[in-house]
């Protein structure tokens, strides 16, 4: 440990504390997410017998035997995820880092306009239909990938973030400084303000990451070919069935209708799908964590 | 350095997932394009939207399907698949955008019916089906063309199946046997009391199970579902009243509440939403709708015997007639020819079990006698039977009574009419109270339904509500367009 | 023919920010304010045509404000504004403390691999829909298996019927909400004091100030602009309600409907017995314009006090 780092630690009574109240909390978090684990493993009789069991009387398979019968639709539209996530990620990613750039800059005679222009549209849209009309007929954009990332590659709240980071963390002195060097303007924003602006870049990476893992509704919309479904549509396809014939007494007092529903493991297979949709990204949380959580030297990033 | 390894990152993830992606994709619209050698005209193509999960041989099934009604009416479909949660959402921007397509699946829980009508969705179909779908009018029992007509004509087809409900009370058999409970008298919620406490005394738990939208059986043909708008059976007047103010609905609630504080029904009734009981067994009796065999679907799914009792009478009534649908679009370019197809399919064995049951010897073999057997494959292409058209043309499977659909076509042709059959409720000059009256209808039923409630003062606080709500208003619009149909009817 | 000439040299000045904010503003073009063509819906009766959208909208008949009339002409009017500005105001200031707190606990958590570790944690309930986390409420609040009243009657106390008494779900409603989006919100934090020049808390250490004053006069100015940001937007959202923690935490049971009827609830019910799209429609610009509003004038504010925070 570097002498420096140490200077300013919280006292070690302190710090149990901040680990007691820290602690705790994410327990609390975990504890569902756990249960959601242990259940999706889950005999779904014992289930409707026991309750939810820490440990369960009896362990399945078989929700994820139910889920797996899509077979490499599955793997399919897990490769769409990825990539529709990666290649919507970084565009958005492109697209907000020079918008809210150029809105941070007091030296930016139309900023105020064009943030405006951009927390207009938080607060006033158009609705489904209109914007459904644009992408099909005007865009073609139905049954292409693209329909799942040009709709999610801007977001306003993003971009006044990023903003908001700019500003705070990137002294004009810095820029000047770099203009004097004789840098232009983009040179000095790709060589100099980018570089300082990791963590607010790695904010808005993961939330729009996140974003884009968990649209479905695009794909609900737009995506008829099942060659370019996405995971978490195809999951939510499955689990808005099951919800609606649970909840629709016309159809599960039915012969039909209980037939349909007897078919499915519902509880496990229901934890079971979040369990499929969400470990992969949960893997990959690390990846951008350490641009938030970082060593207290990091104080400025030296690219 | 990071920048090096997010590069590598980033470019090893995006091969990884084009090559995923890419895996599978490839051929799918070759098959239709391909026999243009005969001389007619290019054959039309028919985008017809379904509900039910997307199954994985759809597109093999389809190529067959295409063979076949080339041939029959030059025309070809192109079946889109939309899950059972899905559909109503997706269809409504489908049909709010104008995007052209020809048949859609609709009925009163999904893609709503009614509301597709009053906005001009369908076509009329009263002069296409005299001239393009006579084969579907001989097949149907009259009660359902006169449910599915909106002031006086027709938008959908009826699928050919049980044309009413009866409101029976089940019981599993399991119990019944174990405690030789007499279930032959059985005929009202207020016969069940002393098997409810024989059950109750002996197994310690609720015997009565029903979930959020469980309802006791009511003499009353209801305007809209679950808007105490409604008109008794039998009614001649045809006068609308507020059911939750008539004395034999009180007494039902009575009974049911009487039940719930004797610990005959779940403590948590009022919200709750899961069928669990029927897994797992621990229940004794419940409410739900019967058809002929049901006792034996039932069981079949739940995977021990269950018996019944009807509670009341078999009745046709908007709701069980609407229950599914074909509609034709009005963006279709040729409504001609999806009534065509429509009429084949509702009148052609082939055709029917071809799109139900998939690709004989590759889905389902037929058997000696006639049945058929499911096929491993058939887990491939599961569709759901009651929303394809004309189930009484459909193949026996080997376990179902040889004389299934014979008893179906006696089951409507016994059942009765309900007072209101045929006549819709049209809500548009009072869109403001039906959405106020909703909220206070999903507030206060629930709980007066399953008899979590003391109906005394509950009634009352209900009624306030519903007043307050714009119910007279309501109710009187009613009565004007009862008597306005009335009038045409001759009634 | 003075004020065009200035524009042009004002537009050769800005050209590299103007070449910046190019792409994403035609983003916003095609996506977003094109659509909002389809606003008038709210003011008309929407019928289909069969020449498709544009023609269905413009020969639909105007029928004025009669769309939004089912959001003020009731009881439940008051009832479900009420809920709903309550709540959001509670989540604003609530939410706000537990991020902030939370975030500076994190940053200063001496063990880097544990405070990772927590942080990971806490981000989980963001993955899970309301109706899971519905699920789980349930086995602790049902009324006769929920773990809640098996603890009650194993203490001599009388069991509660959780889902038909209504005093407790304000409480549950704030807490789970903050709970299921702690993880998220605090993100935006910690990066923001991950991003303070340490240096800062260097000097300050040397002149002796203790942790408390280092977050007053160091952390707290340093975050304060994002604090300002995310709470005008916040603001913006004002009359829109979360549909899943509304609906299905409660389970949609009826006599919670007193402290669980928001607007948005109220318009989901409400619709699934007309299917009017003009009325939806309605609701959405109403919730927006209030929110426009508020937002307009709390930037206006703001800008009095710091002209650098303000949102415009």
């Amino acid at each position: 440990m570097a002498k420096a780092r140490t200077l300013n630690q919280p006292s070690r009574a302190s710090n149990t504390i901040l680990n007691i109240i820290a602690a705790v909390f994410s327990i609390a978090c975990v504890f569902p997410f756990l249960f959601v684990i242990i259940i999706s493993f889950t005999n779904e009789k014992a289930l409707s017998r026991d309750g939810y069991r820490i440990i369960p009387k009896e362990w399945s398979l078989e929700a994820y035997r139910y889920i797996f019968k899509t077979g490499d639709q599955l793997l399919r539209s897990f490769g769409i995820t990825v990539l529709i996530t990666v290649v919507g990620a970084l565009l958005s990613l492109i697209l907000i880092s020079h918008f809210a750039y150029a809105i941070s800059r007091s030296s930016f005679r139309y900023r105020n306009f064009f943030s405006f222009i951009a927390i207009f549209t938080m607060l006033f849209n158009g609705g489904m239909v209109p914007s459904y009309i644009i992408n099909t007929r005007m865009l073609h954009l139905k049954d292409t990938l693209w329909a799942l990332i040009l709709p999610l590659a801007v977001n306003a709240f993003y971009i006044m973030i990023m903003r908001t980071f700019y500003r705070t963390t990137v002294p004009d002195a810095i820029v000047e400084a770099g203009k004097i060097d004789g840098a232009g303007e983009l040179r000095v924003f790709y060589s100099v303000v980018l570089p300082i602006s990791l963590p607010g870049l790695a904010t808005i990476g993961l939330f729009s990451t996140l974003g884009y893992w968990n649209d479905w509704f695009n794909a609900l919309l737009y995506i008829d070919n099942p060659n370019l479904v996405p995971l978490q549509a195809l999951l939510m396809r499955i689990e808005n069935s099951m919800q609606f014939l649970v909840t629709n007494s016309a159809l599960s007092g039915s012969g039909q209708g209980m037939a349909l529903l007897s078919t499915l493991p519902q509880d496990s297979a229901r934890m079971a799908m979040v369990v499929l949709a969400t470990v992969p990204i949960v893997l990959a949380y690390p990846f951008f964590q350490r641009f938030f959580i970082s060593g207290l030297t990091v104080g400025a990033v030296k690219g | 350095m990071w920048k090096k390894k997010l590069a590598t990152v980033v470019s090893l993830v995006t091969v990884f997932s084009v090559v995923l992606a890419g895996c599978g994709g490839g051929s799918k619209d070759e098959g239709s394009s391909a026999s243009g050698s005969d001389k007619k005209d290019k054959p039309y193509q028919l985008v017809w939207y379904q509900i039910g999960d997307p199954q994985k041989d759809t597109d093999k099934v389809v190529e067959k399907i295409n063979e076949y009604t080339k041939e029959k009416i030059n025309a070809t479909v192109d079946l889109k698949m939309i899950g059972f949660g899905d559909y109503s959402k997706k269809m409504q921007v489908i049909t709010a955008s104008g995007e052209p397509y020809d048949i859609a699946f609709t009925s009163s829980w999904a893609n709503d019916y009614l509301q597709n009508v009053a906005k001009g969705a369908f076509v009329e179909l009263d002069d296409l089906l005299d001239s393009k779908g006579q084969g579907i009018v001989k097949a149907l029992d009259p009660k359902f063309i006169e449910g599915a007509k909106v002031n006086g004509k027709i938008y959908g087809i009826p699928t050919n199946k049980e044309v009413a409900t009866q409101r029976v009370f089940r019981f599993n058999k399991q119990f019944v046997d174990k405690y030789n409970l007499d279930i032959s008298n059985v005929n009202s919620l207020e016969s069940l009391e002393p098997i409810l406490k024989t059950f109750k005394e002996k197994e310690g738990y609720a015997p009565l199970w029903g979930d959020k939208n469980t309802s006791p059986y009511l003499a009353y043909d209801f305007v809209t579902e679950k808007l105490p708008m409604a008109i008794p059976f039998g009614s001649t007047d045809y006068k609308v009243v507020n059911f939750l103010d008539q004395p034999d609905t009180m007494k039902t609630f009575e009974t049911l509440h009487k039940y719930y504080k004797a610990g005959y029904l779940p403590a948590d009734i009022a919200t709750s939403t899961n069928s669990d009981y029927q897994k797992n067994g621990k229940w004794l009796v419940d409410m739900a709708d019967s058809q002929p065999y049901a006792d034996l679907t039932w069981s079949r799914s739940a995977g021990y015997d269950i018996v019944s009792k009807p509670a009341g009478d078999a009745i046709a009534t908007n709701t069980s007639v609407l229950g599914s649908m074909m509609a034709i679009s009005s963006t279709s370019e040729n409504p001609e020819k999806a009534m065509e197809f429509l009429n084949l399919l509702n009148t052609d064995p082939y055709l029917r079990n071809l799109v139900d049951m998939g690709i004989e010897g590759t889905h389902y073999k037929k058997n000696a006698d006639g049945t058929v057997t499911d096929l491993p494959a058939a887990k491939d292409y599961d569709m759901p039977s009651f929303a394809l058209g004309n189930e009484f043309i459909l193949n026996l499977y080997d376990n179902d009574p040889k004389d299934k659909w014979e008893q179906f076509k006696k089951f409507n042709a016994d059942a009765k009419s309900s007072p209101l059959l045929g006549f819709h409720f049209d809500p548009s000059k009072v869109q403001t109270e039906m959405a106020a009256l909703k909220n206070v209808s999903d507030e206060y039923m629930p709980a007066l339904m399953t008899g979590t409630v003391d109906p005394k003062d509950y009634i009352a606080k209900a009624d306030q509500k519903f007043k307050a709500a714009g119910l007279d208003t309501v109710m009187a619009e009613v009565q004007k367009q009862i008597d306005e149909w009335k009038a045409t009817q001759g009634k | 023919m003075k004020g065009f000439a200035n524009m042009l040299k004002n537009i050769s000045r800005n050209k590299w920010f103007l070449l910046m904010v190019l792409p994403a503003t035609i983003w916003f073009l095609l996506f977003s304010y094109l659509p909002m063509v389809g606003t008038i819906i709210a003011f008309k009766s929407y019928r289909y045509s069969r020449d498709g959208f544009w023609a269905s909208l413009f020969q639909s008949d105007w029928v004025g404000f009669k769309n939004f009339k089912f959001l003020f002409a009731t009881h439940d009017a008051y009832i479900i504004t009420r809920n709903t500005l309550l709540y959001n105001l509670a989540f604003i200031i609530l939410g706000l403390i537990c991020s902030v707190a939370m975030a500076v606990v994190l940053s200063e958590i001496v063990n880097k691999k544990l405070a990772k570790v927590y942080q990971t944690g806490m981000f989980l309930p963001h993955f899970l829909s309301w109706v899971i986390i519905g699920y789980f409420a349930f086995a602790f609040l049902s009324e006769d298996k929920g773990v809640l009243n098996q603890i009650l009657t194993g203490m001599g106390l009388h069991p509660i019927s959780w889902y038909s008494d209504k005093t407790y779900w304000p409480v549950i409603l704030i807490v789970m909400n903050v709970w299921k989006e702690l993880g998220y919100t605090s993100v935006m934090y910690l990066a923001a004091i991950v991003g303070i020049d340490r240096s800062y808390y260097e000097a300050a250490m040397i002149d002796g100030a203790s942790k408390w004053q280092q977050f007053k006069n160091i952390t707290l100015p340093a975050i304060s602009p994002l604090i300002i940001t995310l709470t005008l937007l916040n603001v913006g959202r004002i009359f829109y309600s979360d549909f899943g923690l509304f609906f299905q935490l409660p389970r949609d049971s009826g006599a919670l409907y007193a402290v669980t009827n928001t607007i948005d609830t109220y318009v989901y019910r409400g619709l699934t017995a007309t299917g009017e799209i003009g009325m939806s429609t309605a609701a959405g610009l109403y919730q927006s314009l209030v929110g426009f509003i508020l937002v307009m004038a709390a930037n206006l504010i703001v800008r009095r006090i710091d002209k650098d925070s303000s949102l415009f």
